[in-house]
C-alpha cells in the first residue's frame, strides 16, 4: 500500500466512524448523541452559534473563494 | 418579525431604570453609560475568554499563511466582532449568554411556500455561482455575500425556538470529539507533509486535493454548492 492509499484509507475510516456513530445515535438506544444534537448544543450560545456558522462559511470560502 | 420570548433587551426596553429618566423602577443594571475607550478594550478582553474566538483567530492565521488572505481577514473580523460582542454582553449581563428565538413555527402552508422559494433560490444560486471558475472574483463575491448574510442571521439569534435538551451523554460526546479531532489531525498531517503549504502532494493528499477533480467542472461545483447550501440551511434552523 502506498502513502497515497493509506492516506485515503484513513479518511474513509474516519468517515465510516462518523456514519457508525450517527447510526448508533439514531437507530439504537446507545448513549451517544446524534451529530444534530451536538450541533444544537454547541449553538445554544451566541458564540457557539456564530462559530459553527463561520465554520460553515469557511468551507465555502476554502473551496470556492479567492 | 416578532420575538416569541422577550429577551433581556426587550425587558430593558420596557423598564428603563431610574437613572435614565424612565418612570418605572428596576433593571438598573441595564443602564449603561456610553463605553469609553478603556471600557471597549475591557469588553474585548472579556470576550477573549470565549474559546470560539481563539479558534477563529487560529483559523485566520493558518488561512492567511496558506495563501488565502481574504479568508484570513474575514475570519479576523468575525473573531474581533465576536470577542467584542461577547465581552460587552458579559459585562452587561453576567451569566449564560444566548438569545431568544425570533419567530415561532410558521403555519404549514406558509412554511411550504417558504421552503419551495428557498429551494428555487438555492438551485439558482448554485447554478450561477457554480458556473464561475473557482477562486475567481465573481465566485468569491457570491460566497462572501451569502456567508455574510447567514452569519448575521445567526448572530441575531436562532430563527426558530427549540426545546432545550438535557445534558449530552459524556462518553458518546467524547467519542464524537475523538473521531472528529482524529480526522482533523490526519488532514493537518497530510497538509504539513506537502512540499509546501500551497503545493499539493500525491502521496499525502488533503481533502481539498481529493475534491479538486469534482470541483474542476461546473456541474460538480453546482452540486457541491447545493450541498453546502443545504448544510447552511440546516445550521440556521438549529
Amino acid at each position: 500500500m502506498s502513502s497515497h492509499d493509506v492516506t485515503i484509507a484513513v479518511y474513509l475510516v474516519v468517515l465510516a466512524l462518523i456514519v457508525l456513530l450517527q447510526v448508533l445515535a439514531t437507530r439504537t438506544r446507545a448513549p451517544i448523541p446524534s451529530l444534530g444534537d451536538m450541533l444544537t448544543r454547541a449553538m445554544r450560545s451566541r458564540t457557539g452559534r456564530v462559530g459553527v456558522l463561520v465554520a460553515w462559511a469557511w468551507i465555502g470560502l476554502h473551496f470556492f473563494a479567492r | 418579525m416578532s420575538r416569541a420570548v422577550p429577551g433581556p433587551e426587550d425587558r430593558h426596553a420596557q423598564n428603563r431604570g431610574t437613572d435614565s429618566g424612565g418612570t418605572t423602577p428596576g433593571c438598573a443594571e441595564a443602564v449603561v453609560t456610553p463605553p469609553r475607550p478603556a471600557g471597549r478594550a475591557l469588553a474585548a478582553l472579556a470576550g477573549l475568554r470565549a474559546p470560539v474566538v481563539w479558534i477563529l483567530l487560529a483559523i485566520a492565521f493558518f488561512t492567511s499563511i496558506s495563501g488565502k488572505p481574504v479568508d484570513g481577514v474575514l475570519m479576523l473580523i468575525v473573531a474581533a466582532g465576536l470577542a467584542w460582542d461577547a465581552g460587552r454582553r458579559a459585562l452587561r449581563h453576567p451569566g449564560p449568554e444566548g438569545a431568544p428565538a425570533r419567530t415561532g413555527p410558521l403555519p404549514a402552508r406558509r412554511r411550504r411556500f417558504v421552503v419551495i422559494a428557498l429551494v428555487a433560490a438555492g438551485v439558482a444560486y448554485a447554478g450561477v455561482v457554480g458556473s464561475f471558475s473557482r477562486y475567481s472574483w465573481p465566485a468569491t463575491a457570491g460566497i462572501i455575500g451569502l456567508s455574510t448574510v447567514v452569519v448575521l442571521i445567526g448572530w441575531h439569534g436562532p430563527v426558530r425556538s427549540r426545546p432545550v435538551g438535557g445534558r449530552l451523554p459524556v462518553a458518546g460526546t467524547l467519542a464524537w470529539i475523538a473521531v472528529l479531532v482524529a480526522g482533523c489531525l490526519w488532514e493537518l498531517g497530510a497538509l504539513l507533509q506537502q512540499p509546501s503549504i500551497t503545493t499539493d502532494s500525491y502521496a499525502h493528499p488533503t481533502i481539498s486535493t481529493l475534491t479538486d477533480p469534482v470541483l474542476a467542472a461546473s456541474p460538480g461545483r453546482a452540486v457541491v454548492l447545493l450541498g453546502w447550501l443545504a448544510l447552511g440551511w440546516y445550521l440556521v434552523e438549529r
